[in-house]
């Protein structure tokens, strides 16, 4: 069963066409990897399914509901971890998850608390909790924002670059968490222009470039795709290149 | 030093680009600035023209007034100057964010510090340099000095600047020298906030309106010796107010040599013990302030105030809203400060209640006291929307980067607005009451006035909060260094203008039913029935106004903030 599908979707910024009319359909209890070079219009698709970024075309199904349509409940049942983890700095950091409790309504369907410190043990941040998040490192940030992420449990978690300003150790607790909750039946979307990462956790992956989807596939479907052997690293290299020229040729004929 | 200019060249390149690349938008933002400034600039300049036209004719005592004024501007804005370059130094030395990059490429530290001092003293200056021309032009225009004066005004203005620059950029780098930059600029905003309102306080209490009064001193000798400027031989602003006055007054023989000797050796002795002091101790401030520090969150009295703000809203969206915006409110140093200020504003609105002198009026007593306090109501509907200004507008910009949090959640965008707003509504009525009933108390009004004023205070309290939080969310600035920027900007200006307006319609309003109630009063008759449509008209008019007022800003707010990306 797809989770979530994309129809269409664009982004218009003054003229610039930042995602350019894409489609997509994820399947329930995967990894999903969403890749594409700097500036490919990864994170203004991920801002426009957390709700954040308003589409200028084209539409955002989660859970069979429309987002346009049904914004809160689909943002009930999704988690979203931004790239930069922007964070209200004179909260600590329990008070900041008590904080996005309360705004998802936790206090009555679950203890609350409880939930707050296995999400605290788990991500190591136990010992700071009573600190003023300004005094967190960025790493220690991020781990609070994906702590928050997963505070209400959600279906769908959506993940921005997931492994910038993360140790190794924070890196590979992050991977193992992606997993298990894909195990669980939830589905990870995850940006990353790290290839190592999509090759280790994702199940299936797109490739986004210059706006547009231009392969989608298990990372095995795309190395035959691309006709080449090795890692993933090659068949990007290939794709994007191939795409790259494609671009540059229309370009130039207009 | 040629890293130098490439530093400066820098932040000329922003500017340019920033106005190259200004949104469609931002042309008529600064056409609107630029009026509301020329506005304030004229007025500044008519009406000091007219205080120094009325010293000029005035035998004696004129010449030592103006003299004692042109003391007090200049004095004045060196303080202020001083205060500015430290606040501005220690983000501009130590708190920016491109410092880092600046420390790390070749230029010299010499060089960083140089190009962060004149940014500093740029950044300081120019505002108090707007404020100060009207004043010095209308001492031009009113005593016609020699061309000589305006010579000087430029250059011995700016070696004034620079001296409160380098004086100010001083005290920064012992300060962080000893304490982290963060801190020292937590003290100096205490520091700041406690200088104002012991001056504000000062000279309130000190009555000035006495001044204009000369009746109620003994001697003329008195009143002059009131007039002494608390000026000293060894200050700047007695040097530059020296040669400016023997222009102003054409001593034009005297010699000015010595004062402008003074201030230039000053300033540039100043710059030059900076940089050399900066050789010795900026580097490792700075380094010091890189450092992260554990800040441990206060406990026990914020707890119990959350717990009581938030009894009301309950534990659901709203409440948790409630609860993050107190604590962070009462952990930043620049916000909960200015309650104080505010402390001291309503205190010396209170204390000039209790001093008018309305006993002395040839009007009628009980007329002039109930016209006092229908005027009052739009006095204190103008306290409250500066209270507004800084507290209320700001309440959707406050959430910063942290703006995408709200977003991402399932709290609507109305919801969210809706709880600012309950927030700031009850603590915005009980201030409104506290001011209306307590300033009726001391004009001892008639009933009707006393229920009138606190019935409108009561409603205009829901125009004016909504204004706020729905210009707020239609004018946010959620990337700004310190929150009190975002009230000093385009929208704040947009929201004093229109609450100011709204207040103005509704006294309009409300004027014409006083008047009928007033008349018949005192005439001993009653009201006819045409008199009574149009009580009824007026008082469905202001109904209509604030409902309306209450309504269209939330509504717009909620849209602009829908669109916001």
């Amino acid at each position: 069963m797809n989770i979530i599908e994309l129809i269409n979707l664009t982004k218009r910024y003054k003229g610039l066409r930042a995602v350019d009319s894409i489609s997509l359909k994820v399947r329930e209890g995967i990894v999903f990897g969403f890749l594409g070079p700097n500036g490919a219009g990864k994170t203004t698709t991920l801002r426009m399914m957390a709700g954040i970024l308003q589409p200028s075309e084209g539409k955002i199904i989660i859970n069979n509901m429309d987002l346009k349509e049904n914004p809160e409940e689909i943002k009930r049942i999704t988690g979203f971890i931004p790239d930069r983890p922007f964070i209200y700095e004179k909260l600590t950091g329990i008070e900041f998850l008590r904080f996005i409790g309360g705004l998802y309504g936790l206090k009555r369907v679950m203890d609350l608390e409880k939930r707050i410190m296995e999400l605290l043990e788990i991500f190591e941040l136990d010992h700071w909790c009573d600190e003023l998040v300004e005094s967190y490192s960025h790493g220690m940030k991020q781990r609070l924002v994906m702590c928050s992420a997963l505070l209400h449990d959600p279906k769908v978690l959506i993940v921005d670059e997931p492994m910038v300003g993360l140790d190794p150790r924070g890196a590979r607790l992050v991977k193992d968490i992606f997993r298990n909750e894909a195990k669980k039946g939830k589905t990870v979307f995850v940006s990353t222009h790290s290839l190592d990462i999509a090759q280790e956790i994702c199940d299936e992956v797109a490739i986004i470039q210059s706006g547009r989807i231009i392969a989608t596939g298990s990372p095995d479907e795309l190395k035959r795709k691309a006709g080449v052997d090795g890692n993933l690293e090659n068949v990007f290299l290939k794709l994007t290149e191939g795409s790259m020229l494609a671009h540059e040729k229309s370009l130039s004929a207009s | 030093m040629k890293n130098l200019f490439l530093l400066l060249s820098v932040r000329i390149l922003a500017v340019k680009n920033g106005i190259s690349s200004a949104e469609p938008g931002a042309r008529k933002k600064a056409i609107v600035m630029i009026a509301v400034g020329l506005g304030f600039w004229t007025l500044m300049f008519v009406l000091s023209s007219r205080v120094l036209s009325y010293f000029r004719s005035t035998e004696i005592i004129g010449d030592i007034l103006a003299n004692y004024l042109l003391s007090m501007v200049f004095l004045t804005f060196f303080g202020l100057l001083i205060f500015s370059n430290i606040i501005t130094s220690l983000s501009n030395l130590y708190l920016s964010n491109d410092l880092e990059l600046c420390h790390s490429s070749p230029a010299s530290l010499e060089e960083v510090f140089i190009s962060r001092v004149i940014f500093t003293l740029f950044d300081s200056s120019w505002m108090v340099v707007i404020f100060g021309l009207p004043v010095m032009m209308a001492y031009g225009w009113v005593f016609k000095p020699g061309p000589l004066f305006y010579f000087d005004l430029f250059h011995l203005g700016l070696a004034l600047a620079i001296i409160a620059s380098a004086a100010g950029i001083f005290v920064t780098v012992v300060m962080v020298s000893i304490f982290p930059a963060q801190k020292t600029r937590d003290i100096i905003m205490i520091f700041m906030v406690f200088a104002v309102i012991a001056l504000y306080l000062m000279f309130r209490l000190i009555r000035p309106e006495r001044l204009v009064d000369p009746d109620t001193f003994f001697s003329i000798m008195q009143y002059v010796s009131v007039l002494e400027a608390p000026d000293h031989p060894f200050l700047p602003t007695n040097w530059i107010t020296d040669v400016l006055w023997s222009h102003i007054s054409r001593r034009e023989g005297e010699s000015n040599l010595l004062n402008i000797m003074l201030l230039w050796s000053t300033a540039l002795a100043l710059m030059v013990i900076n940089i050399w002091m900066a050789g010795a101790v900026y580097f490792g401030g700075f380094s010091k302030s890189q450092e992260a520090k554990r800040r441990r969150a206060g406990k026990g009295f914020l707890d119990m105030a959350v717990r009581l703000m938030k009894k009301p809203m309950g534990d659901d969206d709203i409440g948790a809203i409630l609860e993050k915006d107190v604590r962070i409110f009462f952990r930043d140093n620049t916000q909960w400060s200015q309650l104080l200020l505010l402390g001291a504003l309503v205190a010396v609105y209170l204390y000039n209640f209790s001093v008018l002198p309305l006993e002395r009026s040839a009007i009628r007593l009980d007329f002039l006291q109930n016209t006092v306090a229908f005027l009052n109501l739009g006095l204190a509907s103008f306290v409250l929307a500066s209270i507004s200004v800084r507290f209320v507008f700001p309440a959707v910009s406050a959430e910063g980067r942290s703006f995408w949090i709200i977003r991402k959640s399932p709290l609507s965008i109305k919801r969210f607005l809706v709880g600012k707003y309950l927030i700031y509504i009850f603590p915005m009525l009980l201030l409104g009451e506290i001011l209306i009933i307590a300033t009726n108390r001391l004009l001892d009004v008639s009933l009707f006035m006393m229920i009138l004023s606190s019935v409108t205070m009561f409603f205009s309290v829901f125009a004016i909060v909504s204004l706020g939080i729905g210009l707020g969310a239609l004018y946010p600035r959620f990337k700004y260094e310190n929150i009190t920027q975002v009230s000093t900007g385009f929208g704040g200006l947009v929201y004093m203008i229109i609450s100011a307006l709204y207040m103005a319609v509704i006294i309009m309003l409300e004027a014409g039913p006083v008047y009928i109630f007033f008349n018949t009063d005192l005439y001993k008759r009653s009201i006819t029935s045409g008199e009574w449509v149009m009580i009824s008209g007026s008082f469905i008019l202001v109904i209509a106004i604030t409902l309306f007022t209450i309504y269209k800003p939330m509504k717009m707010g909620i849209e602009a903030l829908k669109k916001i990306e």
